[in-house]
């Protein structure tokens, strides 16, 4: 009985105890703290604003392109999906699928193909230009700003600038995309959005641009060491003349692709859109603050100089000559040899005194790679190039284009553009790099290109073209011009704004865009591609041109497919013309 | 002389030989499938009484399960359970040396939610589609890695009625683990050897580098480049005369080498008096890889497993009326693969060509090329060596208390269970430089450095830590009048997960069981269960769950029993329950909007300030929209018959089921990406999985001579009811309806064959057909191949599988065999190494012998793979070209073992002496011959394991 009685006791001691253990003691919160809230970002206590001005960091970091390397397409250069060059590598590759069409609204090249990603970033700002202003956010415990600006209204400026700069990236890849205006959505609300007008689109980026301008640090900021990568007036500025200049370029305007669609362009044609775009450029232009940097390889190796209006941060490093660098010069030097430049871009450069090859008497085919307008040897490596203290050798068995497995170049050619001085070096060594998105010559190209279609070829386009000129080291010659024809008419001049910008922002991630916009695209890239085949016997060297790629174009392909999950589930969604 | 006594030797040895097969008494040994006829089956609370049970179920025992040469139970399991399914996908374990935490400045931030990695890294297993809950000895716990011959039972429980007390778990079905438990009885000790051989099945044959250089040439051209070789090199190669420039080396010769041993000895001892009885078990495995080493290497390379496992059981009856168990496991694990990663050191075998490089220059150094810059047998064999260890402890306590004194047939249980599990990784890795090899024109040798050396590494990662405690506390109340019988069950538990650094887990269940019978002829069940876990949203966080059953024993009814005396035993059952999935699947607090810092740095997500580009830290939404997630959900049914003719020799088993699952996760269909962020999971879907499984075992035989036959049998079938699918264009492309995990693609109509077919066949975009491509149904007739024409490719017959196991003994000697099988399964070829080949573009990998058969003019008309080409958009998209039949049959499991009489043994003064030899994956046939119906080239190879043992009982 006693023992029942024990063992009674034992059991229900037993019983107790494991209850209370497991009963309310609270050894851990309820829910996981670390996970912090909106009130712990946006701090309505924090005058410092520390979490906030992190989210802006963020929303930095967050970027188009978030992948920060210039060989974004899956290891290849934009530019390999143009008729400037064309990928080392063969079929296959995201860069070539784009120089053949070969995506679908289904089958897309999401590495450019971005879509979700820029409205995560639209939805990003938004939640910062809505909550900032519970931050009381005191200016005095910051470094000092320049008059009439505070932090907050600096910072809501620079999300609203991130924010246009990704509709932006929708816009020139999609035409006029849905705007999601200040709501930060959640999973109740309407999102079956149907897609803004082209010109409903240009018009809120640029009074985005308009409104925030003057709430922006301006060139040269404050203190660069910290500030330098954050969006200025200049940006705001570049922005907008950009938006305006793909706003008036065939595609949108006049050539819209599909009639009188107003989501994929203009309805009408307006050339006054051209003029917009040569006033607020002009705008640019007379800050002041920037300028044309003498030697143009110093603009990709060198910090913050004077024609960067935005960048985005990337690092010290040796990527470009990494993975564009000549192949054959082993391992431990390095150079994967990813882009090959065509003889269609290498023809683009004139002559050293601005002549194009085609109308100069001094040009020889059998020698074409001397007397070049001085670009030329700042683009491209070319066969007996200097380079790494030796003469490439990129004829057929040559030390860089050795031929068997490995990837090499597919045209004689390598790029030079955005390395560094590696002509006399025995190895790569980082450079000082930024992935700049406005620079100061591609405002004074979209100068002279939108003043050329509004009022001709007036005296101010040839006075800016011959400073671009000037700058690159052509040759002035006795009449001064550059090699510049002094009576070209509109249609003439237009050719040769476009073949400057061509050979001024080559793989700098223009040229995709632009005979898009230009609505050339349709022409250039339906012709077979060439490269040159040089062979050697002797130490004497014999040129032949050689189709390399057969790109195809078609309308459809004018703008980007949207994705096609994006039209199945959203009701208002309209596809683009020829992806359905 | 010396030969001399050697003879003598010799003829002694005979004569003892002799001298002892003489002395044996060949006695009956019992055939391997009596099943014991038990009256309980271990439950994973308490003893399930098996006369009432109306469930489904499957159990197999030791005796079944420890004929598998195997270091885990799961390989016996396939083919012997009815309504279990199992496909091995690689055929060693995967080492976990990956660490759970980020290092940040701020120190090391944790990773949430991982979850503990399962020790199953070489089987997928279902249960009516579900992954069961594994149950090891009344723990919830993925605990796979237990030798076999440890095992006194496994019972797969399938219906809702049996899983009800698991709550939120009980969808899932549960595979219920038993360790051997203690016996009353005079002592025991087993000791059991075993020594395996296991060597790889179906073996590669990559192309030879002639082959490869012509091939190579002939795709090169195809797509209008130049050729890669000349007819120099073609010759060279195939003349094989210089090892150095023109190699030929056959990299899977180079590293695997042809057996592994794999050792296991298990010394187990059992007895016990009426207070007290025990099981006591130790256990050693040590599994060898296939990997060759290198004798110059100090350390171990290859890919190992070493296990110690202890297992002691105690139940102690303290008084007549409290009886308490103990049982107490310490498990060590030690992991080991080459330095490289077993997963990457495969990949470099099944992507360097023969051809590429020798695997030492000239001057010995490792060679290589400037695409192929590491060297295979250097990664084998010195890249050092990663390691990971587990430790494992539980300790288990059951008490029973009987309250007949308070109420009669009233009775007490409580259990607690603690456990502690720990996984640590280390990694020792280094590389060693390699060299190209080239010829100058003034022709000097030159060695070219490709990769430069690295020192080794010492890493030490938590892989995860974690606690488990589970307590329940029951009450049972047993009582019969005149011919009703009523037990009652009132139980409630709580399981807590403390793992890394995540808050408790706990899952709490109430439930309340009432199991009533007729004179076990009228059965009547019925559960009710509240579930609940602390992770949903609150208000969110429990659910209720019922199961019921009915069961009709016939053969209890008189008429029966009076008219038909060859039907033993004949029961009709039915169970219909609701039962819940969470827990697992609960994620962890993303039911609340939050936000996540980071710790600076480009790469880590932040960004750098200015022109001194100085880390800045940065913040994100995270990455879900606040939601409302909670269990899924489902209706169970299950009709079953159990039957047991002609005095037992044929035992019949069959069941049907219809299972529901509803509120399954899922994003929503209109997930529109505009909205910015990602759509979390929410309660949407539905599924259906319907099916038979029948077990079937006749025995046979006359006095010595005993033998059975048991065939089971799973059909299932399977379908997507509900997932939000959206508006399609064409009917074709809708997947709701068809079963789950269709595969969608296009539908090939064989090879185009000319000029004039290219011309006409529609085409994907942007690609232009020649003679040799695949030609693609146009489902919707616009002359493009796109999503419009995608449609289901994949078999819709519903999924069979299927073993028989038969044996025999005569006298001491017994035989047993499983065959198992596979039916109306696809597989899907997408391996683009070995069915396209020459993968890379900045280099060109390896090809197999799978495109010898490709389209050429010449070959047109006997073609099985598209044209040769570089890359192809085209030719390897989704298609029904690239489906084969995946079924197979397997020779999966034979034993012969021979019992040495008990009259010997009596002489020798032991109990018992069994010596046996079995087999695993005997042998294969399979409707698909380019690879294993399993396990996919480029994964460790699946296994033949041919194992010799004995078992001595003292």
């Amino acid at each position: 009985m006693m023992n029942k009685i024990k063992y009674t006791m034992l059991l229900g001691g037993i019983a107790l105890a494991i209850l209370g253990t497991a009963s309310c003691k609270k050894d851990y919160e309820a829910e996981p703290l670390e996970n912090v809230t909106i009130d712990y970002v946006f701090d309505p206590l924090d005058s410092l604003g520390i979490n906030a001005g992190r989210y802006l960091n963020g929303l930095y970091a967050d970027m188009f392109p978030r992948d920060v390397s210039m060989n974004r397409i899956s290891g290849n250069l934009l530019e390999a999906a143009t008729d400037n060059a064309i990928p080392s590598n063969l079929e296959d590759n995201p860069a070539g699928r784009l120089l053949q069409g070969q995506y679908s609204a289904f089958d897309r090249i999401e590495s450019d193909m971005v879509w979700g990603q820029l409205y995560e970033n639209i939805r990003s700002a938004t939640i910062f230009i809505n909550n900032i202003d519970v931050v009381p956010l005191n200016d005095s415990k910051f470094e000092a700003l320049p008059t009439g600006l505070t932090v907050k209204r600096t910072w809501k400026a620079e999300a609203r600038f991130l924010r246009a700069l990704a509709y932006f990236e929708l816009l020139k890849r999609y035409g006029g995309i849905p705007l999601m205006g200040n709501d930060a959505r959640s999973l109740d609300d309407q999102i079956e959005l149907p897609r803004n007008s082209y010109s409903d689109c240009v018009d809120y980026i640029v009074s985005e641009m308009d409104a925030i301008r003057d709430s922006l640090l301006y060139y040269p900021v404050p203190n660069p060491s910290r500030n330098s990568h954050r969006a200025t007036k200049g940006a705001a500025m570049a922005l907008k003349v950009r938006v305006l200049l793909y706003a008036a370029s065939p595609l949108f305007n006049g050539g819209n692709i599909d009639g009188a669609n107003p989501v994929t362009g203009y309805t009408a044609l307006d050339n006054n859109r051209w003029q917009r775009a040569a006033d607020a450029a002009k705008e640019v232009i007379d800050l002041g603050t920037y300028a044309l940097v003498d030697d143009v390889r110093k603009v990709f190796t060198e910090q913050y100089n004077s024609e960067i209006l935005f960048f985005k941060q990337w690092s010290n490093n040796r990527d470009i000559e990494n993975t564009n660098g000549p192949f054959g010069f082993g391992t431990q030097i390095g150079g994967q040899g990813q882009t090959s430049p065509t003889q269609e871009l290498v023809d683009a450069f004139p002559m050293a005194n601005g002549v194009p090859i085609d109308q100069s008497t001094t040009y020889d085919p059998n020698n074409p790679y001397v007397g070049r307008d001085p670009r030329f040897y700042e683009t491209i490596l070319y066969n007996g190039a200097r380079w790494l203290g030796t003469n490439l050798q990129t004829y057929l068995g040559g030390q860089n284009r050795p031929g068997g497995s490995d990837l090499q170049t597919r045209t004689s050619y390598y790029m030079k553009k955005l390395m560094g001085d590696f002509e006399e070096a025995a190895q790569y060594s980082e450079s000082q790099r930024d992935y700049i998105l406005f620079r100061y010559t591609e405002v004074v190209l979209n100068y002279i290109e939108a003043l050329n279609e509004a009022q001709g070829p007036v005296s101010e386009v040839l006075a800016q073209l011959k400073d671009l000129r000037r700058r690159a080291g052509v040759d002035a010659g006795d009449d001064g011009n550059f090699g510049l024809p002094t009576s070209a008419n509109k249609a003439t001049m237009r050719e040769l704004i476009q073949n400057e910008r061509r050979i001024e922002l080559a793989f700098e991630e223009h040229r995709y865009w632009d005979i898009r916009r230009w609505k050339i695209a349709e022409n250039k890239l339906n012709l077979p591609l060439h490269g040159m085949q040089i062979l050697e016997n002797g130490g004497q060297f014999t040129y032949s041109q050689e189709e390399v790629f057969q790109p195809r174009f078609t309308t459809a392909m004018y703008l980007y497919p949207i994705p096609d999950s994006e039209v199945l589930k959203n009701n208002n969604m309209e596809q683009n013309p020829g992806w359905n | 002389m010396r030969q001399k006594s050697n003879i003598k030797q010799v003829v002694s040895y005979i004569g003892m030989l002799l001298y002892i097969i003489c002395l044996f008494q060949i006695e009956n040994a019992k055939a391997q499938a009596n099943q014991e006829q038990a009256d309980t089956l271990s439950g994973y609370y308490k003893e399930i009484p098996l006369k009432t049970f109306v469930g489904a179920r499957a159990t197999l025992l030791n005796e079944q399960l420890n004929t598998t040469p195997a270091n885990s139970y799961l390989p016996a399991m396939t083919g012997r359970l009815p309504g279990f399914y199992t496909k091995q996908n690689s055929g060693f374990r995967q080492t976990s040396t990956a660490r759970n935490y980020e290092s940040g400045i701020g120190g090391n931030v944790p990773m949430v939610g991982q979850g503990v990695p399962s020790e199953n890294t070489e089987y997928s297993i279902a249960l009516r589609r579900q992954i069961p809950v594994v149950i090891v000895d009344g723990v919830q716990r993925d605990i796979f890695s237990i030798d076999p011959d440890n095992i006194e039972s496994i019972t797969l429980l399938k219906d809702a009625l049996s899983t009800i007390e698991l709550g939120q778990r009980s969808s899932r079905g549960i595979l219920l683990v038993t360790t051997k438990r203690p016996e009353m009885g005079k002592t025991n000790i087993n000791f059991r050897a075993q020594l395996a051989l296991q060597e790889p099945l179906p073996w590669p044959k990559p192309l030879e580098p002639y082959q490869f250089a012509y091939l190579l040439n002939e795709a090169m051209t195809n797509v209008g480049n130049q050729p890669v070789y000349s007819v120099d090199d073609f010759n060279a190669f195939r003349a094989g005369n210089d090892p150095y420039r023109y190699p030929n080396v056959n990299w899977y010769d180079e590293v695997f080498r042809s057996n592994a041993p794999m050792m296991r000895y298990n010394l187990s001892a059992k007895g016990g008096n009426s207070v007290s009885q025990y099981a006591i078990a130790l256990n050693y495995t040590d599994q060898q890889g296939l990997f060759k080493e290198d004798p110059n290497v100090a350390y171990n390379t290859n890919s190992s497993l070493k296990r110690y496992v202890i297992n002691t059981n105690v139940n102690i009856n303290i008084t007549p009326k409290f009886k308490l168990g103990l049982q107490m496991t310490g498990r060590i694990q030690d992991g080991n693969e080459p330095g490289i990663g077993t997963q990457n050191l495969l990949e470099s075998v099944k992507k360097t060509p023969n051809g590429a490089y020798p695997v030492r220059n000239a001057d010995a150094s490792w060679a290589s090329t400037n695409y192929f810059q590491t060297n295979v047998v250097a990664l084998a064999t010195h890249s050092g060596y990663r390691q990971d260890n587990m430790k494992d402890i539980m300790a288990n306590i059951n008490l029973n208390y009987d309250l007949n004194s308070l109420l009669s047939g009233l009775k007490a249980r409580a259990m607690t269970n603690i456990a502690v599990q720990s996984l640590t990784g280390i990694v020792r890795q280094r590389s060693e430089p390699t060299y190209n090899m080239g010829i100058t024109p003034a022709g000097d040798t030159v060695y070219n450095i490709m990769a430069t050396a690295s020192a080794q590494t010492n890493d030490f990662n938590t892989v995860f830590n974690a606690r488990f405690w589970f307590t329940q506390l029951a009450l049972d109340y047993d009582k019969s009048w005149s011919n009703n019988h009523l037990v009652a069950t009132v139980q409630a538990d709580q399981r807590r997960t403390l793992y890394n650094f995540d808050l408790p887990a706990v899952a709490t269940n109430a439930t309340t069981k009432l199991v009533y019978d007729y004179k076990e002829k009228y059965l009547a069940h019925a559960a009710l269960n509240a579930s609940g876990f602390n992770r949903y949203r609150p208000g969110y966080q429990y659910g209720l769950f019922y199961a019921f059953g009915l069961g009709w024993v016939a053969s209890e009814e008189d008429f029966m029993k009076d008219n038909t005396s060859w039907i033993n035993h004949l029961k009709l059952r039915g169970v219909f329950g609701k039962t819940g999935n969470g827990v697992d699947n609960a994620g962890y607090y993303d039911y609340r909007a939050t936000f996540t810092a980071s710790n600076g740095g480009i790469g880590s997500g932040a960004y750098s300030a200015g022109t001194s580009r100085s880390e800045l830290r940065g913040f994100w939404e995270n990455g879900f929209l606040p939601n409302i997630r909670t269990w899924e959900g489902a209706y169970k049914l299950n009709v079953g018959v159990d039957m047991s003719l002609f005095g037992g020799k044929i035992d019949f088993t069959g069941d049907v089921y219809y299972d529901q699952y509803y509120d399954l996760l899922q994003s929503r269909g209109k997930s529109i990406e505009l909205i910015g962020i990602s759509y979390p999971y929410e309660n949407i879907g539905r599924s259906e999985v319907k099916g038979a499984e029948f077990n079937l075992a006749y025995r046979g035989g006359e006095g010595d001579f005993q033998y059975f036959i048991a065939p089971n049998l799973t059909i299932e079938q399977t379908k997507l009811s509900y997932f939000d699918e959206q508006r399609q264009r064409f009917p074709w492309q809708q997947m709701t309806g068809l079963p789950l995990g269709v595969r969608m693609g296009y539908i090939a109509d064989g090879i185009i064959q000319n000029q004039q077919e290219a011309e006409e066949a529609a085409s994907t975009i942007g690609y232009e057909v020649s003679p040799g491509d695949i030609r693609y149904r146009d489902l919707n007739g616009d002359g493009i191949i796109n999503q419009f024409d995608r449609t289901a490719i994949s078999t819709t017959k519903p999924l069979i599988y299927y073993g028989l196991n038969l044996g025999f003994s005569y006298k001491g000697l017994s035989f047993s065999a499983l065959i198992q099988g596979v039916g109306n399964r696809d597989l899907y070829l997408d391996d683009r190494a070995i069915y396209g080949g020459f993968l890379g573009f900045g280099g060109f990998e390896q090809a197999y012998p799978a495109i010898l058969d490709r389209w050429t003019p010449e070959t047109a008309a006997t073609a099985t793979y598209p044209r040769l080409t570089i890359g192809n958009s085209h030719n390897y998209a989704e298609s029904s070209f690239w489906i084969r039949s995946g079924n197979y049959v397997r020779l999966k499991n034979v034993q012969v073992a021979y019992s040495f009489s008990p009259q010997w043994m009596n002489k020798m003064r032991l109990s018992g002496l069994t010596v046996f030899a079995n087999a695993m994956n005997l042998a294969t046939w399979s409707a698909f011959d380019g690879q294993d119906p399993e396990v996919a080239i480029g994964s460790y190879p699946i296994q033949r394991v041919i194992n010799f043992g004995l078992n001595l009982d003292l």
